[in-house]
């Protein structure tokens, strides 16, 4: 009993730390454009999809499979973000919510236009189990939890000490007085929004070899479980979304053992609309700002 | 968001009652040259009109940008599908408890979703959409899950010994184009009455509008719980129409499907709403466009109607209207 849960929750740190990745650049989005990104996990779908025509038509080793993902999906981003991010900066959030979900559709539909709306099978990555301190696991998902702190600890480094993560948080502060004191507030918009589709894409290629099957429609199942945790998190809080997409991987898989497999991806917006209805504006943000 | 009024103006002729009358006398003579399919286009459009009324009056006159709609609009097939399925009960009888529990339902939802500003506003009405998938999933004794509902009777109709049933694709067609016909009248005398000045009030300065003694929180809730009972009453009329209903009625399309609409024809217009649905529902499925093409097609539309038309294609034909006006 106890070994079950513990391994529940082990499996459930790892779901978060796919979340955490895919949240992490979300958060970051909507704190320099104040635009909620509902195309978000169509970037984690065009990752994943990416390594698999890498691997199905080139056949390529996963690690070059794992670049290629990651390079496609930002260069879609720069394209996305040069035509319709930069432009939602300073517009109303219906705005960003409306234009962010015809992104949406295009890239999903497109992808399914090109590739069929089949399931596709992903053959790649490191699914041999090992275990660890008693439990057994395979090395992809270990290998999911550390490139999780990798990313949480360059993030927090980057935004602390670079330049460009100053001014990205100056930018989320106030745009009035970014353009006053000089700092290009699209260009900042552009690289945040390039670097938080490209952390999507990278969570994508990392789980596709532990869900295996790829397809068109796999984006919008991230996007709806990304959502929650940005705003349970504080939006625009990069630790609280941390946090957050850690409680979400944990309690789901406690409700997929216990409760049944069917109401997994359910949790995310039930537990979203009760924390709203006790903390209107997330669990870690100090003041109401949006 | 700046919805636009249709500006006719007042010189030049009106034109307004003759073009009125000729597309009602257009609409009712519609199946003597169109074939069964043209006539399947329009009969989807009609019932998309009903749920895009409901989002118009909460989005274009009380700007609320809610997600939800589909959610409502799956309670809708449901109660509906459910009651002819279990009771045999009469079109009319379905059609009105589809509204009614719909609108009821949005009670309980509305409360603590619309105490959420802008952005988790959005979030939480789509969290319902989601959360109604998964009941219509798992609530297997009720719903039959993923199996869905089939086998829901054509509308027939009972009036004491007097008993019809709609079949066809003419008959339905006249059917929708009557409850259509009421809908547009009910979302037109709603935006004409106090209340809808009201409403426009809350849109343009919710703030303004409380502190003039409109009470803000009530007339939000009942918008909401409005608009929820005409996405209801589409719901029932699809159920009837395709005679299955399955837990994919709560996606996220069909909301998506909604928002194009009253934003494409132009937000804050019943006019403008009418011709949204006929263009982006009921041309795409004439058209017989691929699912995957017509989203990326609304996809283009989403981003040019935000970037470029704001106030939806409806004031270019507006344009047109009064260029018409001058001239003759």
């Amino acid at each position: 009993m106890f070994y079950t849960i513990t391994e529940q929750v082990v499996n459930g740190i790892v779901s978060g730390s796919v979340y955490a990745i895919v949240a992490v650049g979300m958060t970051m989005i909507f704190g320099v454009l104040r635009a909620i990104n509902f195309a978000h996990g169509e970037y984690y779908m065009l990752g994943t999809f990416g390594a698999w025509f890498a691997i199905d038509y080139f056949d390529l080793p996963y690690p070059v499979a794992v670049v290629i993902g990651v390079v496609a999906t930002a260069v879609i981003a720069v394209v996305v973000g040069n035509f319709v991010m930069q432009r939602i900066v300073g517009a109303p959030a219906e705005a960003g919510v409306l234009a962010t979900l015809g992104v949406s559709l295009i890239l999903q539909n497109t992808v399914i236009l090109f590739f069929g709306g089949s399931y596709k099978f992903f053959s790649g990555g490191y699914i041999e189990p090992v275990t660890l301190f008693g439990f057994t696991l395979a090395e992809q998902r270990i290998l999911i939890i550390i490139v999780g702190l990798i990313v949480f600890i360059g993030l927090e480094l980057m935004v602390t000490y670079s330049r460009m993560g100053k001014a990205m948080r100056a930018v989320s502060q106030n745009i009035e007085c970014c353009a006053v004191v000089g700092i290009d507030v699209r260009h900042v918009a552009l690289w945040t929004f390039i670097l938080g589709a490209g952390l999507a894409g990278l969570s994508g290629v990392l789980t596709a070899p532990v869900n295996v099957s790829v397809y068109g429609g796999m984006g919008e199942l991230i996007t709806f479980k990304t959502l929650p945790i940005i705003i349970m998190g504080g939006l625009g809080n990069v630790r609280g979304t941390f946090v957050a997409a850690m409680i979400l991987g944990v309690a789901e898989s406690l409700v997929a053992t216990y409760v049944g497999l069917q109401f997994r991806d359910t949790v995310g917006f039930a537990t979203l609309m009760l924390v709203l209805m006790w903390r209107p504006h997330g669990l870690f943000s100090a003041q109401a700002r949006f | 968001m700046t919805p636009a009024e249709l500006s006719i103006p007042a010189t030049g002729r009106d034109l307004r009652l003759p073009f009125g009358v000729a597309l009602a006398a257009l609409a009712c003579a519609a199946p003597l040259f169109l074939g069964n399919y043209p006539l399947h286009a329009i009969i989807i459009a009609l019932i998309f009109l009903l749920p895009a009324h409901g989002l118009n009056l909460l989005l274009g006159y009380t700007g609320l940008l809610s997600l939800a709609q589909a959610a409502f609009f799956g309670i809708g097939a449901y109660t509906s599908a459910l009651l002819a399925v279990h009771f045999g009960t009469p079109f009319y009888v379905n059609f009105l408890a589809a509204g009614v529990v719909a609108g009821a339902i949005a009670l309980p939802l509305g409360i603590p979703a619309l105490r959420l500003r802008a952005t988790s506003f959005v979030m939480c009405t789509l969290g319902f959409v989601i959360i109604g998938q998964a009941i219509a999933k798992n609530w297997i004794s009720l719903t039959r899950g993923d199996m869905g509902l089939a086998g829901i009777p054509k509308p027939y109709f009972a009036l004491g010994p007097v008993s019809f049933t709609v079949s066809g694709t003419v008959g339905f067609y006249y059917l929708v184009l009557v409850i259509a016909a009421i809908a547009t009248l009910a979302a037109y005398l709603i935006v004409r009455s106090p209340a809808g000045r009201n409403m426009i009030a809350i849109r343009e300065n919710e703030t303004l509008a409380e502190s003039v003694g409109i009470p803000t929180w009530n007339y939000k809730l009942l918008v909401f719980m409005i608009s929820a009972a005409f996405a209801g009453l589409g719901g029932s009329v699809y159920a009837h129409y395709l005679t299955v209903v399955s837990p994919l009625t709560f996606q996220m399309y069909y909301s998506t499907t909604m928002l194009i609409i009253v934003l494409g024809g132009g937000a804050g217009t019943i006019s403008g709403v009418i011709f949204g649905s006929l263009l982006f529902v009921g041309l795409t499925e004439a058209l017989r466009v691929a699912p995957e093409l017509r989203m990326i097609a609304y996809g283009f539309c989403l981003l040019g109607l935000v970037f470029w038309f704001p106030s939806g294609f409806a004031p270019i034909i507006g344009r047109f209207w009064s260029f018409l006006e001058r001239r003759k």
